[in-house]
């Protein structure tokens, strides 16, 4: 061990770290495992993912519902790996939009920084508009009279200002709030289904696993409703936006997001079994079903169970508002530190360390295009299908270039190895098919959310183009970087990041 | 909450803590800004097991990743494991007869501790009072006087318990632990300063809460022996 002891002994001096980080301002090291995991599980929502998804992929896929969902976890996984690749490295407040820059460089990071905010704004204002229905609906058994429009734009303001506050007063608040709220309709759902599973009886495994389904197994509608159960499952990675802030991020980021894919499909696959089986049972079609696990609630007995799963998922939803504006004010901090968007965005809250310019440049948006869609006239459901169609295709978008990213990033610094380079490659490929997929299906039913994408697309393309220049951004994609004096024999350069 | 440091170590992978010490040897041979792939080569390592060891050592923070992520270098931690290896320190003759004064004066423990590079190195604990854990003391500072006189003086350090010790040191010139880690007890940690006036040790007393709570009568024989233990020992 001489030249450890004598390097201990007698360090030499390193310069180019920083005095403080490019991130600082941020609450940083502040939230474990457990805290991190929910902002992954609450992005997600798998509590009111688990009770629609199905429904919607029995719809592509019937008959082979439990092998779609499965797949898309599989999937999901690789993409976590992949991105695990990045968070095992370094630490950033951007996420998706960090990563890719760092291995695709600036136009990318852009790309994907314009196509993941996107998604987080998207799925922000269909969890805002699905908690609004939810509790509307939940009021109007109550008071069938109320004007219905009024209370759901009442309902997300109320929620707004609920997100607001938790964002603004700390990240500790936030992640145990989202913990909370999410285990509790997690605990809600899980309950019921395993209540339903045990009436149903023996499970019939041929019809779960598709092994009946006429003329053997069709690839096209495996596909077809992987890339619905995938839409389940976006909002794992959003963890990684709470980098700067976690205790052990390069341990821990991984860790959360890969355990929150495992949990979710966990749920998924409980809760197609659940239904694939009771309306198996029952002689029933699922796909035709308005609301299955009500029905099959119905069907046993169980009816009063439906208004507790509605708790349950409007609970999920406003957990899901939280955690989505969660990662969406930490990828416009980070924007902001880059010099992307204005320095007044990464001004941090100097008691609460929390992004709160951004919390306060972002809220009236997420809030407000709710707002408008029902005071339009805007039927809810249409809505929150619109804002989740447009989210998830900003989702899938930013996974593509991400996953790209990394064998380029790993391969720049050298620690590129076959294993990753296959399962990102295959990620890319298979991600690029669903986004293809995705618009075909949407343009095939009518949806606007294409529209929507393509319009938000050319406008993020402009917008790059002008910021590219204005700027000439030699170097996006700060992240945390170790400061000097976290480095043996570390000698602070304090002229480095101080203009930030 | 508090994550726990160390990592699971599996004790049919000894083999594993021997590549690991060879990275950080490695490192130190090579230089900060080395590459893994580097790193490799200079081991002959496969090339995938080292990734895999320099990402668990950066996650522990004995190396970390130069600012452009390819290159690493030795992190601030590795300088606890010389703590094992570094030969106690050892009070001159002058030192100890004022250490011990103090000791007959005061009825309670009265320990002389330096810092070095961050760390806190016990040089003399009290034999008729011992320290309550000295390896909690080099984990957790925050929690007794000792580490709390180390932490304040950081100025990046922030949080209650550092601003309370800020409070404590600029009323007391002392910080202060009372009744945290027993019930019943409590310590103090006065400064001993060099002649430019950095800190580079503490004297330390430890006894019943309430002399930590009234700390004057305390302080005012502790303040003279720390005083005359400065010149004799920094």
């Amino acid at each position: 061990m001489t030249a450890l002891s004598r390097a201990i002994a007698r360090p030499d001096p390193v310069a180019g770290f920083g005095h403080r980080s490019p991130l600082h301002g941020l609450g940083r090291r502040r939230i474990g495992i457990v805290d991190l995991a929910a902002q992954s599980v609450a992005a997600v929502a798998p509590a009111a993912a688990a009770t629609t998804v199905v429904l919607l992929v029995a719809g592509v896929a019937p008959g082979i519902t439990v092998p779609a969902i499965v797949a898309a976890a599989v999937l999901s996984l690789c993409v976590a790996r992949t991105v695990g690749e990045f968070a095992r490295r370094f630490a950033a407040a951007g996420g998706l939009y960090t990563y890719t820059a760092r291995g695709l460089g600036t136009r990318a990071g852009l790309a994907a920084g314009a196509a993941i905010l996107t998604g987080y704004a998207a799925v922000a204002m269909f969890a805002l508009l699905g908690g609004g229905y939810y509790a509307t609906y939940l009021l109007a058994g109550i008071w069938p009279a109320l004007d219905r429009p009024l209370v759901t734009a009442g309902a997300v303001i109320v929620e707004a200002a609920l997100v607001a506050f938790v964002l603004v007063r700390g990240i500790r608040v936030s992640a145990r709030a989202a913990l909370v709220v999410e285990s509790l309709s997690v605990a809600l759902i899980v309950v019921l289904l395993c209540v339903l599973l045990v009436s149903i009886g023996p499970v019939d495994v041929a019809a779960v696993i598709g092994a009946r389904t006429a003329g053997g197994l069709d690839p096209v509608a495996l596909a077809a409703g992987a890339v619905i159960a995938l839409t389940a499952f976006v909002g794992f990675e959003s963890a990684t936006t709470l980098g700067v802030e976690s205790i052990s991020p390069l341990r821990n980021v991984p860790r959360a997001i890969t355990g929150t894919v495992v949990l979710s499909a966990a749920l998924y696959v409980l809760a197609a079994v659940t239904q694939v089986a009771g309306f198996d049972a029952l002689g029933g079609d699922l796909a035709a079903s308005a609301s299955p696990v009500n029905d099959l609630a119905a069907a046993y007995g169980l009816g009063g169970w439906g208004v507790v799963a509605d708790i349950g998922i409007a609970a999920s939803f406003l957990a899901c508002a939280i955690g989505t504006t969660t990662a969406l004010v930490r990828v416009l901090f980070a924007m902001s530190r880059d010099g992307v968007l204005p320095a007044s965005l990464g001004r941090a809250h100097r008691r609460f360390g929390t992004p709160a310019a951004a919390v306060g440049a972002a809220l009236p948006v997420i809030a407000g295009v709710p707002l408008v869609l029902v005071g339009a006239g805007v039927p809810v459901r249409d809505a929150m299908h619109v804002t989740l169609s447009v989210g998830a295709a900003g989702y899938i978008v930013s996974y593509v270039l991400v996953c790209v990213a990394a064998p380029v990033f790993l391969r720049r610094i050298r620690e590129l190895t076959p294993v990753s380079a296959v399962i990102a490659g295959l990620s890319a490929c298979a991600l690029a098919a669903a986004l293809v997929a995705f618009f075909v299906d949407d343009a095939a039913a009518g949806g606007t959310a294409g529209v929507v994408v393509m319009v938000l697309a050319v406008t993020a393309a402009v917008l790059i183009g002008v910021l590219r220049r204005r700027h000439g951004l030699e170097a996006i994609g700060r992240y945390d970087e170790p400061v000097a004096a976290q480095v043996l024999g570390g000698v602070p350069s304090p002229r480095r990041h101080d203009d930030a | 909450m508090r994550e726990t440091a160390a990592p699971a170590l599996s004790a049919r992978q000894p083999g594993a803590v021997h590549s690991a010490l060879s990275v950080l040897e490695a490192v130190a041979h090579l230089g900060a800004g080395v590459s893994a792939q580097r790193i490799s080569a200079e081991l002959g390592l496969p090339r995938a097991t080292t990734y895999r060891l320099v990402n668990l050592l950066v996650e522990d923070e004995y190396l970390v990743r130069t600012p452009d992520l390819a290159g690493f270098a030795l992190g601030a931690k590795v300088a606890q494991l010389a703590a094992v290896a570094s030969p106690p320190v050892r009070l001159s003759s002058a030192a100890r007869s004022v250490v011990d004064d103090a000791r007959r004066v005061l009825r309670g423990g009265v320990h002389v501790a330096l810092y070095v590079d961050r760390r806190i190195v016990v040089v003399d604990s009290d034999p008729d009072f011992p320290l309550s854990d000295e390896a909690r003391l080099a984990r957790e500072p925050e929690r007794f006087a000792l580490g709390r006189l180390l932490l304040v003086e950081d100025p990046a350090a922030t949080g209650e318990v550092i601003e309370a010790a800020r409070a404590d040191l600029a009323r007391w010139g002392a910080t202060r632990q009372s009744g945290e880690i027993t019930a019943t007890t409590g310590c103090l940690a006065l400064p001993i300063r060099d002649g430019a006036g950095v800190l580079a040790g503490a004297l330390a007393f430890s006894g019943a809460r309430h002399r930590v709570d009234e700390p004057d009568g305390v302080l005012a024989q502790l303040r003279p022996a720390a005083d005359a233990l400065a010149p004799l020992m920094v």
